[in-house]
């Protein structure tokens, strides 16, 4: 079942298309990644989804349903832009949004206790949010999204604005989370941590879908590259697409190697053994997320969202 | 409805919590206390002196009786007042003092004195007070003499006078109650003429009902020995000059009439000004919160929870709570002074909350709350608009320029006129009609007018609240520059793309 569908989405501001005709679905369970650069769409799929804002088109589903505010009850969500109030305690904050989700006081306020707790925040618990570090208000964000235990969690950009410790923490959480069952779609643009964390991803480009589907997937849509040491030029053989020599010595060559698409290092490799090309190195280069974002969105610049702007 | 009451009772908290709102709830107490107290304590003396030095011997007693005479006067209103407020005016029906009379003329100042004075009555009455009734508080003499310091004697002359009294009319003169401020000098000539007239000396800071009473007096013997030196006798004389012309003034009762007007006035006009000194008060205190909500970007995490509508009406309930807490604090303090030290204010504010129909309470609280809304909504639009404080005052300014300056000049009118062509218009003007209908309520407004005007008010609520609300809404996530008029428009109609 999917938990979160988008079909045929649009979102116009004004002359301005944020999102243009995006179908996807995130099937339940697992970790999403919702990718894409700056400007992409993202925030604005993910407040449509929440019904912060409506579509202009197309349908959306979340948890079996419309959009809307009954939803919040199985729906946690950290925002982009993040901000607390500044005048009210650590868990006063979360216990506000644990009740604001449908949580009763003191299920809420159990909840926010272990969550501090986790959080390593215990000595805050009553501190007042403005006396906190920005990486510890981060950390009370978050927990204020997790406070309900939802069935699905949406997390924009989470990582931003934390050190690598905090980072690291969160990373954690999100698989705790998943681990025990909720769904977590986060959207990012810094593709390491979807590497590490995702299992399927939605790849956008303004404001349209250029990809979906598995890393795996997404890895298969590069052409292989690989590393030759050999002694003659590899260009001629089959399934090369091209090979440029970057050093040697003693009469061996490097080569730096791209396939062409659908060929595997393993077809190459067999090609050369079967061909007496002698090679006294092969190593095959697993494409990164981040090759394949630059690969699919093609290193442009994306458009400042123009809802931003207005 | 839960997560209205949740964000009404967060509003609440936050603002309940800040020292700022706790120095502005108690302030006004506080200093009403104070101002108790110091009045109790560090009261001034009431009274001042004056020296009166008469060469001919033909003045001196008389000038000293017509200002006793004008003491008891003082009195006779006051204790007149007391008696009718504690219902003791049984104690003695006949009394000048038990007819609920505030204008008294000179014959029952006299059989007022010729019964004992203010002394005698409050002697007569205390005994029979109720046990909540203070006993009535003696004011003393106005004007005391003061014999002539040591160094001047009566037969000095003017000059002498004049000099051997400077330092005590700049400063103060032993009379026989203690020093007192030497207010004025009089030196009556053995003959007074244009040649050697009568002198006064003040203090610079003169009392005019002090001089006019010497003054008056010296006049009147001067004319009755004019009389006699034309061939009357000194009987017929002073019966000449005693003449006043026979005035059967009529005056409604202590209560009613034109001051029963001014009565029933006063809590409704208490209320305005209180409606206004709250709702700019607790309106910046909401003006802050939403900016601080849209500059600390936590606005979307509360959106994905509850409905923009939801917030909103949360923040109008929770510093509606609010600015309720102000008025019952403020209201409940000045009522409980009013009624637990008496005098004046009493004499105001007991028959003013008496003299309320219930119906008038029912109209007071819903003019007082349709005005809270109205102007809370404006508040809470401009926040929704403004990126910061700063924003927000070029926007305010001109909206309380257009709600305060009709409103104090209604004020100004409503008191002279409470049913004049301008209150009256400012009735129908529905942003103004909370403050108008409150300021003239006390003074009789037609059953006809305060449903109309009431019917009117409640839809112009219900329209701010549905076209303010638009503007808010539509406001709560956007960033960049205030919208142009363009957009502005957009959103209160609705058409914002959102």
């Amino acid at each position: 079942m999917a938990i979160l569908k988008l079909d045929h989405v649009v979102k116009r501001f004004g002359e301005f298309t944020a999102v243009n005709n995006l179908s996807f679905e995130v099937a339940e369970g697992g970790i999403f990644g919702f990718l894409g650069g700056n400007g992409a769409g993202k925030t604005t799929s993910l407040r449509m989804a929440l019904d912060i804002i409506r579509p202009t088109s197309g349908a959306i589903e979340i948890l079996g349903r419309k959009p809307g505010r009954e939803n919040a009850a199985e729906i946690g969500f950290l925002p982009e832009e993040r901000g607390l109030y500044r005048r009210m305690s650590v868990i006063d904050t979360i216990v506000y949004f644990g009740r604001l989700k449908g949580m009763d006081a003191a299920k809420a306020r159990k909840e926010a206790e272990r969550l501090i707790e986790r959080f390593g925040l215990t000595e805050w618990t009553k501190s007042m949010v403005e006396k906190l570090s920005k990486g510890m208000s981060q950390k009370v964000q978050v927990a204020a999204a997790m406070v309900n235990s939802p069935r699905l969690l949406i997390l924009d950009e989470p990582f931003s604005g934390l050190d690598p410790v905090n980072q690291k923490v969160l990373e954690d959480l999100v698989l705790e989370m998943a681990q025990a069952g909720s769904t977590v779609v986060f959207s990012t643009h810094i593709m390491q941590h979807a590497e590490r964390l995702t299992n399927r991803i939605v790849l956008l480009s303004r404001g349209r879908k250029v990809f979906e589907g598995t890393q795996e997937e997404a890895r298969a849509t590069l052409p292989g590259r690989l590393t030759l040491t050999a002694q003659n030029d590899p260009s001629q053989l089959p399934g090369i697409a091209s090979a440029t020599r970057t050093g040697g010595a003693d009469g061996w060559s490097n080569w730096a190697v791209s396939l062409k698409p659908g060929v595997s290092p393993g077809e190459l490799l067999q090609a050369c053994t079967s061909g007496g090309f002698a090679l006294r190195g092969f190593e095959s280069h697993r494409p990164s997320l981040h090759d394949v974002f630059i690969h699919l969105v093609g290193g442009q610049p994306e458009t400042v969202n123009a809802e931003k702007a207005s | 409805m839960k997560n209205i009451l949740l964000v009404a009772a967060r509003e609440y908290k936050q603002i309940a919590s800040t020292r700022g709102f706790w120095v502005m709830l108690l302030v006004l107490p506080v200093v009403i206390g104070i101002s108790q107290v110091a009045g109790r304590f560090f009261q001034p003396e009431r009274n001042s002196a004056y020296v009166l030095v008469d060469q001919s011997g033909q003045y001196e007693q008389a000038i000293d009786r017509r200002l006793m005479l004008n003491y008891q006067r003082i009195e006779l209103s006051a204790f007149s007042a007391y008696v009718q407020r504690w219902g003791l005016a049984s104690v003695k029906p006949d009394a000048v003092w038990a007819k609920g009379e505030r204008w008294f003329s000179d014959a029952q100042i006299e059989q007022f004195v010729a019964e004992g004075g203010i002394e005698a009555g409050a002697t007569l009455v205390n005994p029979h007070r109720p046990k909540e009734a203070p006993a009535y508080d003696i004011d003393p003499p106005p004007y005391l003499r003061a014999p002539l310091p040591a160094g001047i004697t009566t037969t000095d002359g003017p000059d002498a006078i004049a000099a051997g009294l400077a330092g005590n009319l700049t400063g103060e003169i032993e009379t026989p109650q203690g020093k007192r401020p030497l207010a004025l000098a009089v030196f009556i000539p053995a003959e007074v003429s244009t040649t050697t007239p009568v002198r006064m000396w003040t203090n610079g800071a003169p009392n005019t009902t002090l001089v006019d009473n010497v003054r008056n007096e010296i006049t009147r013997l001067q004319r009755a020995k004019a009389l006699e030196t034309s061939g009357l006798t000194p009987e017929a004389a002073a019966a000449i000059t005693s003449i006043t012309t026979p005035i059967d003034l009529s005056a409604p009762p202590q209560g009613s009439g034109r001051e029963q007007v001014m009565i029933r006035s006063a809590l409704p006009l208490a209320l305005v000004y209180l409606l206004l000194v709250t709702v700019m008060t607790t309106g910046s205190m909401m003006l802050q919160g939403v900016i601080e909500e849209r500059s600390n970007k936590l606005l979307e995490s509360i959106l994905a929870a509850i409905r923009p509508a939801d917030l909103m009406y949360g923040k109008l309930i929770g510093l509606g709570a609010i600015g309720l807490t102000i008025l019952g604090v403020w209201v409940g303090a000045a009522v409980g002074a009013a009624l637990a030290v008496q005098g004046m204010v009493a004499d105001i504010v007991k028959p003013s909350l008496s003299a309320i129909e219930p119906w008038m309470f029912g109209a007071m609280l819903f003019y007082f709350l349709a005005g809270y809304l109205i102007i809370s909504m404006l508040y809470l639009a401009i926040g929704a608009l403004s990126n910061s404080l700063q924003d927000a005052q070029s926007y305010l300014m001109p909206v309380i320029m257009l709600i305060m300056l009709p409103v104090i000049f209604m004020m100004v009118s409503v008191i002279q006129q409470p049913n004049g062509v301008f209150p009256a218009i400012m009735s129908w003007i529905p942003l103004y009609t909370p403050f108008a209908m409150l300021a003239r309520l006390g003074a009789g407004v037609s059953v006809i007018e305060v449903l109309g005007t009431g019917a009117m008010l409640a839809a112009f609520v219900v329209v701010e609240m549905i076209l303010l609300g638009r503007l808010f809404q539509a406001s709560l996530l956007r960033t960049g520059q205030p919208p142009k008029l363009g957009s502005f428009i957009a959103m209160i109609m609705g058409k914002h793309t959102a």
